[in-house]
């Protein structure tokens, strides 16, 4: 155990002392927010009122509230994941330093230097992770807070849920990483395309059915909706207090992705708990089988000889 | 005095190259055992096997009485490295960086600090232990290397070109330290090295050639075997010439006889003694043995 948490210091330590790097990770959410600040929310707070038929009275902060609730929990859904796996490319930058040799000499076992980077790349992810919350509850003081501290709770622990499915999907894919190129093409697909697939930059209810279909196959798609469901819940409790028609408060959910369907079925928000905590043991039980097939086949080359 | 490394018909490919073939040879405890050959001889794909980083195809490694087979874990305890470039995190302090590695060999809390304190003292490591190895000149970093290597106190310290890039004095302090430890604690080393000079300090030295050996021995035996002597003469190239010998001019009024053996070398000067009022006889070098054992000049800076 103790080897394990030595690891896990050094890895901690170097995402730390790397400001390159640590800068990096620190100004995605801090980047995003400003983008979506500056460019969506005067788009988005159009929408939604908009989109609330006439005659419907309502607090015009709320809006504010709501979007800034939805801007949070994009912000989120993308940072956890591309922070993982900014924080995870160590592993791929110790072999490529060939400080993995180092570590590989002594009798440590090599599930013990795996799961170091496992741990490393979790501390590493909840820490920018949890900045990231920060800054985003900050910006909701100023747009409209309405979050009560249970929500920030759940938040908190829906960040948990995503920087593990970011550790273990980034684990899996950086394991057989072994060069620079290979590295930063992996991060530049991850950091363009990520945002899109979980439904972060656009809204699934603006897609069309079959790619919506496709998208929920994906698990993070089930985290962005766990966010906004915990993002907006304030918002849509004042809402509902200020007796906004069901009808029209139950079309917003589904607009802003509070409500996901699974080819038809709604997916409750226990499912999506469900579905998250699945990815994460599957990705992770297959990060261990990986290493555990790799040992195995160690041993029957040296049983050949 | 025991064998501590035994390797007997050691083999291993990277598909069709053949980069270790069919090599055997022991190495005692306590001495210093020195890996010659080119880039590319099969020197540090041996080191890896024995360290094992790599898998051999064939053949058996025994360190320590333990069959490499089956017992990795056991002979990684007994195993010191020095990498030829330095490897650790160059980030992280030399503090940091020697604390994680002791870890890995469940050395921490009190029996760390107790140990840091020995090599600190021995490497004169104090001044530098907060700064990042970044940050650090080449030979303050060596130092950092084989204190690093001695964490775990093992019975045998690989070294692959350790000198390498480093300043004479860097180079001796760093040699100081080794003989040292090798007399008090009867440390193996082995090593691979491109400076003559090194090898020559060898107990037992092994000349590697495209993943053979080409030649073994102490370095007397094999300057013996296959350098021959050189006579040096101080004086006129006249009586030089009349010898009737190949010889070579080193600079003005300097020459230079090769010669099989001393005992020819005594036979000349007996039979020329008006040629011979100022010379002197040396044997052969290391480099003399790696070029008649290998056909290859092995020149400093190109190893």
């Amino acid at each position: 155990m103790k080897q394990i948490l030595s690891l896990t210091k050094r890895n901690v330590k170097l995402f730390f002392r790397d400001k390159g790097m640590l800068i990096s990770s620190l100004i995605t959410p801090v980047i995003l927010l400003f983008l979506y600040a500056v460019f969506l929310f005067d788009i988005y707070r159009d929408t939604f009122t908009s989109a609330i038929p006439a005659g419907i009275p309502y607090d015009k902060d709320i809006i504010d509230g709501l979007v800034g609730g939805l801007l949070l929990s994009s912000l989120l859904a993308v940072s956890t994941i591309t922070v993982s796996f900014c924080a995870n490319l160590y592993m791929v930058q110790d072999k490529v330093t060939k400080a993995r040799n180092d570590l590989t000499i002594t009798p440590v076992k090599p599930y013990k230097i795996a799961l170091g980077y496992y741990f490393g790349t979790f501390c590493n992810g909840m820490i920018i992770s949890l900045v990231a919350l920060t800054l985003g509850c900050v910006y909701l003081a100023f747009t409209g807070w309405y979050l009560s501290f249970l929500d920030i709770l759940a938040l908190l622990g829906d960040v948990i849920l995503l920087v593990l499915l970011g550790t273990s999907l980034s684990s899996l894919i950086c394991y057989p990483l072994t060069t620079q190129g290979q590295l930063s093409a992996v991060g530049t697909i991850i950091s363009a395309g990520y945002g899109f697939l979980c439904g972060a930059y656009m809204p699934l209810a603006q897609y069309g059915e079959g790619l919506r279909n496709v998208l929920m196959c994906l698990p993070g798609t089930y985290g962005t909706s766990l966010l906004r469901n915990h993002a907006l819940r304030g918002v849509y409790a004042e809402m509902e207090s200020q007796n906004f028609p069901a009808e029209a408060l139950d079309a917003m959910k589904t607009v802003s992705d509070c409500h996901i369907e699974f080819f038809g079925h709604r997916v409750e928000v226990w499912q999506m708990y469900l579905v998250l905590a699945g990815a994460v043991v599957v990705l992770t039980g297959g990060y261990i089988l990986i290493h555990y097939i790799a040992g195995k086949c160690r041993k029957k080359q040296k049983k050949t000889k | 005095m025991e064998d501590i490394i035994r390797i007997e018909h050691l083999h291993k490919s990277y598909g069709e190259v053949k980069a270790v073939q069919d090599i055997s040879f022991r190495v005692r405890k306590g001495e210093l055992f020195a890996f010659l050959g080119l880039n590319g001889a099969g020197k540090s794909t041996t080191i890896s096997i024995m360290c094992g980083q790599l898998r051999k195809d064939g053949g058996m490694v025994e360190i320590n009485g333990k069959n490499l087979d089956g017992n990795q874990e056991e002979i990684k305890r007994d195993l010191g490295v020095v990498f030829q470039n330095s490897v650790l995190d160059k980030a992280l302090s030399v503090y940091d960086n020697l604390e994680t590695r002791a870890a890995l060999y469940g050395i921490t809390g009190k029996a760390f600090k107790t140990r840091l304190a020995e090599l600190t003292e021995l490497f004169d490591l104090k001044d530098i232990l907060k700064r990042p190895i970044g940050k650090l000149s080449g030979g303050q970093s060596r130092r950092v290397d084989v204190a690093r290597a001695l964490l775990h106190q093992p019975k045998i310290l690989i070294l692959d070109e350790p000198t390498t890039g480093l300043d004479p004095q860097t180079r001796k302090t760093v040699w100081g330290i080794l003989d040292d430890l090798r007399k008090r604690e009867e440390l193996t080393v082995f090593l691979t090295t491109h400076y003559m000079e090194e090898a020559a300090d060898a107990d037992y030295v092994v000349i590697l050639d495209n993943g053979k050996i080409s030649a073994e021995g102490t370095p007397l035996q094999l300057k013996n075997e296959y350098a021959g002597d050189f006579i040096t003469i101080y004086g006129d190239e006249e009586k030089v010439k009349a010898l009737g010998k190949d010889y070579e001019t080193v600079s003005a009024g300097v020459y230079r006889i090769a010669v099989t053996d001393t005992a020819e070398a005594t036979a000349l000067i007996l039979q020329n003694p008006e040629a011979f009022t100022d010379y002197e006889i040396v044997k052969g070098k290391m480099d003399d043995v790696f070029l008649a054992a290998t056909g290859k000049k092995l020149t400093g800076g190109e190893v």
